[in-house]
């Protein structure tokens, strides 16, 4: 199999059904029987490809963590409950009090909320860089530093990363690059060929196939020595190149308890088989409703990396292969005007959340940032005046005519 | 010859490798297995110079969706 979508439909089963069925079925179950003590003994030994509690690993589970892998070439891969789950379980596998993590000063705002107000009390340290300037990311790293977490493209504020580039600095500095993918997807975004180390999805957007489910994924692409990893060096030299996952599965993972439910899992499996159709015809939406508001005199500016005039064009084309992803902002006059046209919206709906079928639009200061003060989101970028537009996959003309009418005065 | 394979004496051909081994005892999905010989991690380019010898312990470690 050499295609995306050939790989996300026919998957690879670990053993045949045994009933045959095409579509992997749903074992709603947490737990699972064994032929014998030994056996048992042995599947909790990791030494049996056998299921033993849904909270560590679930056929179905596994099922779509095998399609995720086959889809992305990665070396490994963990579903769980939501990308926060994704996240908080990465930066708990490699971080510890008295480290550092170096990220994005353009963050998805739960994840800043993550790091300052649920893991900053653990004592670990959060060095917030802009991840444009490879200087300041490369001077804000030192000896204690276990990781740099970026997204690819920020949430609201559009800014894609050189992953080449920041994985050049990250593995000479002997440090792990994860980076949160969610808005790109494997289909857009191969995170191996560009030097990611984990790529973090939220498989809640673009892959759940509409919202059905949350869910979230973590996917070692093995192209980092863990022994170079403090938390992980020990375990590095019994496991190899598997032991970020173990270290996952046998430890942090299984005992977070932020599992993937199974029913979520057949979902996003499900999701995962259109997920080519579905991000093309969002994208070429992304696109046209782009350089529509463009020429809108209402409208002040238009943030999209697949617009030749953006600033990141250049560096999305080479890195995204073309197609740009589903979010567009722009700026009106101000936040009155923002919410002004964002209640004048019939088909679009007001709803937080990216990536959906559905087009939805949101003010991200009032929002998803609501938590930051003034100072904080103009730090942030996030300004009264923005609209975030997640495109869906609705019929061009009908968004552009919902979009021009709540434009109007 | 006779090894311990994940805890269960199992007889094999002798002068076998690891990579012999991991077809013999149809490993399932062998590039996302930890193997340890003896407790101790052989890295994947290894398997086909890893001569078996009577009497090791070889464990086949699954972290994928299988048992832990």
């Amino acid at each position: 199999m050499k295609g995306f979508t050939t790989k996300a439909i026919h998957g690879q089963r670990s053993k045949p059904d045994a009933h045959g069925a095409l579509r992997m079925p749903l074992y709603d179950t947490a737990s699972f029987e064994h032929p014998s003590s030994r056996e048992i003994e042995l599947a909790f030994g990791g030494k049996r490809p056998s299921h033993v509690y849904t909270r560590i690993s679930n056929p179905t589970i596994e099922d779509f963590e095998q399609k995720m892998r086959l889809i992305s070439g990665g070396l490994a891969v963990l579903a769980l409950s939501s990308g926060m789950a994704a996240i908080s379980n990465l930066v708990m596998t490699l971080c510890e009090a008295g480290t550092n993590v170096v990220t994005s000063r353009h963050l998805f705002g739960n994840t800043v909320s993550l790091f300052e107000h649920s893991l900053k009390p653990w004592g670990l340290e959060v060095r917030y860089v802009d991840m444009t300037n490879l200087k300041e990311v490369e001077d804000a790293i030192d000896e204690k530093t276990r990781l740099v977490f970026l997204e690819v493209i920020t949430n609201p504020q559009l800014e894609v990363a050189d992953c080449k580039a920041l994985s050049a600095l990250t593995q000479s500095k002997g440090v792990p690059l994860g980076v949160d993918c969610t808005v790109t997807t494997p289909y857009l975004f191969n995170s191996k060929e560009f030097g990611v180390n984990v790529e973090v999805l939220s498989t809640t957007k673009y892959i759940s196939g509409g919202a059905t489910t949350v869910g979230g994924v973590l996917i070692d692409n093995g192209n980092f020595d863990w022994k170079k990893s403090p938390k992980l060096a020990e375990k590095a030299k019994k496991m190899g190149p598997m032991a970020f996952i173990a270290t996952l599965r046998m430890e942090v993972y299984r005992n977070l308890g932020a599992c993937l439910a199974p029913h979520n899992a057949y979902l996003q499996a499900l999701g995962l088989e259109t997920l080519g159709l579905r991000v093309d015809r969002s994208c070429e939406n992304a696109l046209a409703l782009a350089k529509q508001l463009q020429n809108h005199p209402k409208v002040k500016r238009v943030l999209y990396p697949g617009l030749p005039e953006d600033r990141f064009h250049k560096l999305a084309k080479a890195q995204f292969g073309g197609r740009y992803g589903g979010i567009v902002c722009f700026e009106l006059a101000d936040k009155e005007a923002c919410f002004t046209a964002m209640d004048r919206v019939k088909l679009i709906k007001r709803a937080t959340n990216i990536n959906d079928n559905k087009t939805m639009i949101l003010h991200p200061a009032s929002t998803t940032f609501i938590e930051y003060s003034e100072e904080e989101k103009a730090k942030m970028q996030v300004g009264e005046a923005l609209i975030r537009l997640s495109v869906g996959i609705e019929d061009l003309e009908d968004l552009t005519e919902d979009l021009t009418q709540a434009l109007e005065t | 010859m006779e090894l311990t394979v994940n805890g269960e004496k199992v007889q094999v051909a002798d002068g076998l490798n690891l990579s012999g081994l991991l077809a013999a005892q149809k490993v399932e999905n062998p590039d996302m297995v930890s193997v340890q010989v003896n407790g101790e991690f052989v890295e994947k380019d290894q398997y086909g110079s890893t001569q078996l010898q009577p009497g090791q312990e070889v464990d086949f470690l699954y972290f994928m969706g299988g048992g832990a």
